[in-house]
């Protein structure tokens, strides 16, 4: 294989990877406090159209990744108020997050279908970034490299500070931890809100750095499989990492079976497409073939905590 | 003055009958108000989704149409969900069961004969449960979540309806257009009433919604479901079999969206298209919750969807509303029904200020609700 094809691989992998990373991350950091928020596909929808609108309008990509971090955290708080303050169904709520998700974009999306918008690319000087070796490193949106600061600091929150602990406590523990002093509700809100943050700016991803274009329904079920990796990768942020670039690379994969020839041309394309569905699940079942039960699940995942004083 | 929740000893029986109706209430009111806070005409929105269907009697015959699927779905899912069993990937079964019912459709086209639309139905059924079979097998010996398998094999589904619709199954006389051949007569379902488009989904979800409700109230099954799902100890102790369980209430809502799919295909589609995928195993979903997950609950709320796809249509053409607006009703409208859910189980109480009793300090864990 050419070194210019490797390398072109290795782009659209971290581009594709970048928004799955991103989702997933917040979704860890709500699932460690406790709360399983099924609705990340419906904050990535909003995240996305917002995203693109104000990136259009303001003709500023910047912008636009502030107001869908925004708007992500926006609707993650519907979620938060039915869940923790009404203490509603965690699964049933996500998936009503994820069907308004999809009407709300698919509603404001519809004046922007069309419209072109310029990629939010490489901000490095171009002797870096069209470099032929070096684009490897330097060929990405901004949103890439803070994906990659984000495992970091996820991981440093989570294990290394004081809050990280309080917050993996709430999500083992939440009786003892509110009995120790520590406000389960008020601490899960804030996990809610970062995972809404960062769906929704996972979500901005698809249409300011992979496909420059609003199209409906544009994150083809990167929400759920951001879910699916949270198992796979047992809720630790290192492998959190690895299986979001390990999907980037199959989704890759059917970019180039088309244009690669040879024994990809004999497979229907449809069956490339189906791929990262179908990975989701093999990876499901060699996770739970290692582990027989769901120990590395925070132990009070999706269930509503009520204080009495 | 600050509000406190105090579970129920047992679900109040008076909210479970107004909650939802006050959801369906309150989507009007807030949706009037959110639509016109977006610019719309959100009043003349709400008369067209909600009311018009209702006043126009040649609307009808579209509610029951549209209904049929939504019901048929919806009965399948709230059985599973009755029991913690999280099918939501019944668009995917409903895709395969129409495929299903077209590969029979596509095998008889050169016979004749009443046997054929009992054999598409059959044949419906278990696409259905095929597709559901692998979330079911894998929850069963793997402990896999069948929420994330049960979606993704949604997406494989609409890849498998593409692939045969623009390559094996391609109609040779449709102008290149990707779709299957025509049913012909003996392939298409009978309208039951002369000069309407009303087909036989229409009673067979009727039809579907009693036996649900003989069987979740009558039978040892139905009490099985209702027991795993409320109380899972004491459903080991009492003997019944988790594994069955899941199982069972699997089989039963793929092998529902699966017959919804084949009512849809043999039905208003008369062929496969690729738009066949339509988001009715989504919106089900907001069917069962809406109907609380009864039989009976269902059958309405079926309605009241439908209503809302009617309506949407409506106000599509005669205020310009985008038809996407309808989505975000039946959001809106599932949001309210779960927030409203909270008067169900808890009491809301007042805290007092001056309790003595400090000694009640600590938590009480709340047993997982639905």
């Amino acid at each position: 294989m050419n070194i210019d094809l490797t390398i072109a691989i290795i782009i659209t992998m971290v581009g594709a990877s970048t928004p799955l990373l991103l989702a997933a991350l917040g979704e860890l950091v709500v699932e460690k406090s406790g709360v399983l928020n099924l609705g990340v596909e419906g904050m990535m929808l909003t995240g996305a159209v917002v995203g693109f609108a104000v990136a259009y309008s303001s003709s500023n990509a910047w912008l636009g990744i502030l107001a869908a971090a925004f708007a992500g955290a926006a609707v993650s708080m519907i979620f938060a108020f039915l869940t923790l303050t009404l203490s509603a169904n965690q699964v049933a709520t996500g998936l009503a997050l994820t069907i308004f998700g999809a009407g709300f974009s698919s509603l404001f999306g519809q004046p922007y279908t069309g419209k072109p918008i310029e990629i939010f690319g490489s901000i490095f000087p171009p002797f870096l970034r069209d470099h032929p070796i070096l684009r490897v490193f330097f060929d990405y949106s901004p949103l890439v490299y803070f994906s990659l600061i984000m495992v970091f600091i996820v991981w440093w929150f989570l294990y290394k500070t004081r809050a990280g602990l309080i917050l993996r406590a709430v999500g083992e523990n939440d009786i003892s931890a509110h009995s120790i002093g520590y406000s389960v509700i008020t601490i899960r809100y804030g996990a809610v809100g970062f995972g809404g943050m960062m769906a929704g700016i996972g979500g901005a991803c698809f249409p300011l750095i992979l496909t420059p274009q609003w199209v409906e329904g544009l994150t083809g079920g990167r929400g759920w499989i951001a879910l699916a990796l949270l198992v796979f990768s047992a809720w630790k942020p290192a492998r959190l990492f690895l299986g979001a670039y390990l999907f980037g690379l199959i989704a890759t994969m059917e970019v180039y079976a088309k244009a690669a020839g040879g024994i990809f041309k004999i497979l229907p394309s449809e069956l490339w497409a189906s791929l990262p569905y179908l990975a989701t699940i093999i990876v499901l079942v060699i996770f739970s073939l290692r582990h027989k039960a769901s120990s590395s699940a925070p132990a009070c995942l999706g269930k509503p905590f009520i204080a009495t004083n | 003055m600050q509000l406190q929740l105090e579970k129920r000893l047992h679900p109040s029986r008076l909210m479970l009958f107004i909650v939802p109706i006050g959801a369906v209430i309150m989507t009007m009111v807030l949706g009037a108000i959110i639509f016109t806070i977006l610019g719309f005409n959100g009043l003349s929105a709400v008369r067209e989704i909600f009311l018009t269907p209702i006043i126009n009697p040649l609307k009808w015959q579209d509610l029951a149409v549209k209904a049929a699927p939504l019901i048929i779905i919806g009965v399948g899912l709230s059985i599973g969900y009755r029991a913690n069993v999280w099918n939501i990937g019944a668009e995917g079964q409903y895709i395969v069961g129409g495929l299903a019912a077209t590969a029979i459709a596509l095998i008889t086209y050169e016979m004749s004969g009443w046997w054929i639309l009992p054999l598409m139905a059959i044949g419906g059924i278990f696409g259905g449960m095929v597709w559901v079979f692998i979330p079911a097998l894998l929850r069963t010996k793997l402990k896999v979540n069948e929420i994330l398998t049960s979606l993704m094999l949604t997406y494989v589904a609409v890849n498998l309806l593409n692939y045969l619709v623009f390559g094996p199954w391609k109609s040779p006389f449709a102008f290149g257009q990707p779709q299957t051949i025509l049913f012909n007569e003996w392939q298409t379902l009978p309208y039951i009433i002369e000069g309407t488009i009303v087909q036989a989904g229409a009673p067979i979800a009727i039809i579907i919604a009693l036996l649900a409700w003989l069987l979740m109230s009558r039978s040892l099954f139905g009490f099985q479901i209702k027991t795993v799902g409320s109380a899972p100890n004491a459903a080991r102790y009492g003997g019944f079999s988790e594994n069955k369980t899941i199982w069972l209430t699997l089989l039963i809502s793929g092998g529902l969206a699966g017959l919804a799919g084949m009512l849809e295909v043999a039905g208003p589609f008369g062929r496969m298209v690729p738009q066949f995928p339509t988001g009715y195993g989504f919106t089900a979903i907001i069917v069962a919750f809406l109907g609380r997950l009864h039989p009976i609950g269902v059958l309405f709320a079926g309605i009241i969807l439908a209503i809302s796809f009617v309506g949407g249509e409506v106000a599509q053409t005669t205020i310009a509303l985008p038809n996407a607006a309808v989505g975000l009703f039946q959001a809106l409208m599932l949001f309210l029904l779960l927030a409203g859910d909270v008067l169900v189980h808890y009491k809301i109480k007042p805290i007092r200020i001056n309790r003595v009793d400090k000694g009640q300090m600590g938590a009480k864990k709340q047993e997982e609700i639905i």
